[in-house]
């Protein structure tokens, strides 16, 4: 196993912003390519949730926006019962975390999916 | 008997304010002389039964709206669906057929004019139940029509346009359809009223209750119904700014219910203050109001005599 994308629900985006308290009105997602092995970090790329503006379904529209940018695995918030129906239809895989930094927050899932 | 009915819409933005005590005991009035449809087409929270005394809503039937059902033989998993869903109902994944979400979909119907390959299809998903019954009063009797809308559904509109248009189908011979809608003033209240000949907005004297009846008549404006205003519990607080408001959007009629107890003590007891307190104030303007709205139904016209 080699690189995952991570979707992390984000305010202004990137590593040191922190992990945003809700999935379907957060304004960007900060989405990681890592290495599973390493735990090295290759890109960084912020996208814009369609979600945050959405009349409903913004769950379900931010789930889509996590698989569209080709992520396998969201941290953040646990999902409401739409957005995790979504999630899992869309295959991506959920650890529900909050109130760390987007950084801290991968380190933390990786120790996690290694140790499992 | 007329091809339709005279359409008597009666809404007021702000909750509480008295519409459904309004269009129940106009009802009563009004069956004494005409064939009545009353249609309760608060579908969130329907409860015309309850005031005026009846234990049960009478025969039942689905309320159905569009769902779409994709036919996975025709579908190339373009996306086109996916892109025009406003509501976000329907989830794609790639290289695979879309998913719909049954409690996302408002029935809008969008996707199957989006879909190139003519692969979704006409379905029908159950979002509540629809009750029609007779309802006998000191007066004459009428008919119920009420709209309930399933627990835990997301779109109000379709259930309030279907309850609306069997309502229209329910009253083709008679002379009045009274719509007695929920609170606010978005989308559903807006399909509700459409094609009322006159809208009566019931409201309060209260900053809340002129605030409130701003948004409905504007509504009105939008869908270009005449307006008359009910200020329920009058005399409670000021009603100067509920008249400027009424003056600025050339509202026809103003009636003051006084604020009494005899309203409250029928209201207690479930049971219709034109029935209860006949002689009271307020039974007394509610018998002014239908009167005036006899005058449109057996004129036919919106005009009204002065």
């Amino acid at each position: 196993m080699a690189t995952v994308r991570i979707a992390v629900p984000t305010e202004r985006g990137g590593l040191d912003d922190f992990v945003y308290s809700r999935l379907g009105r957060t304004p960007t997602f900060t989405i990681v390519e890592v290495d599973v092995d390493t735990g090295e970090i290759k890109k960084v790329e912020v996208v814009r949730n369609p979600g945050a503006e959405a009349g409903s379904g913004a769950g379900v529209k931010a789930a889509q926006t996590i698989a569209d940018a080709g992520a396998s695995i969201y941290i953040g918030p646990s999902p409401g019962p739409n957005a995790y129906a979504a999630l899992q239809y869309l295959g991506v895989k959920v650890f529900t975390l909050v109130g760390a930094r987007v950084k801290d927050a991968i380190g933390k899932i990786l120790e996690e999916l290694k140790s499992s | 008997m007329k091809d339709m009915p005279f359409i008597l819409g009666v809404s007021g933005g702000k909750g509480g304010t008295g519409k459904s005590f309004v269009a129940t005991n106009l009802a009563a009035l009004l069956s004494e002389r005409f064939k009545v449809v009353l249609a309760d087409i608060d579908v969130e929270a329907p409860n015309d039964f309850l005031l005026l005394g009846l234990q049960d809503l009478g025969d039942s039937e689905d309320i159905r709206t569009f769902f779409p059902i994709i036919d996975y033989k025709k579908c190339t998993a373009c996306g086109a669906c996916a892109k025009v869903c406003d509501t976000g109902a329907i989830v794609m994944a790639k290289g695979r057929p879309p998913m719909v979400m049954p409690r996302l979909c408002s029935g809008c119907k969008a996707c199957i004019y989006a879909c190139p390959y003519d692969a979704i299809y006409e379905g029908k998903r159950v979002v509540g139940k629809l009750f029609i019954r007779n309802v006998p009063t000191g007066f004459g009797s009428f008919k119920l029509v009420t709209g309930v809308l399933k627990e835990g559904e997301e779109h109000t509109p379709p259930a309030v346009v279907y309850t609306k248009r069997r309502a229209v189908e329910e009253s083709k011979d008679s002379d009045i359809l009274i719509v007695d809608t929920g609170a606010g003033s978005g989308n559903a209240i807006a399909a509700a009223l459409q094609g009322s000949g006159v809208l009566i907005a019931v409201t309060e004297p209260t900053p809340l209750g002129v605030h409130d009846l701003k948004a409905i008549l504007e509504i009105a404006k939008g869908i270009g119904t005449k307006t008359w205003i009910v200020i329920n519990r009058s005399g409670i607080g000021p009603k100067d700014e509920l008249l400027a408001v009424a003056k600025r959007y050339d509202v026809e009629r103003v009636f003051e219910i006084p604020y009494s107890k005899e309203v409250v003590l029928s209201y207690a007891k479930g049971k219709l203050v034109v029935l209860e307190s006949p002689n009271s104030r307020p039974a007394r303007v509610l018998k002014e109001i239908a009167d005036e709205i006899s005058l449109l139904i057996v004129e036919g016209t919106t005009e009204v005599r002065r």
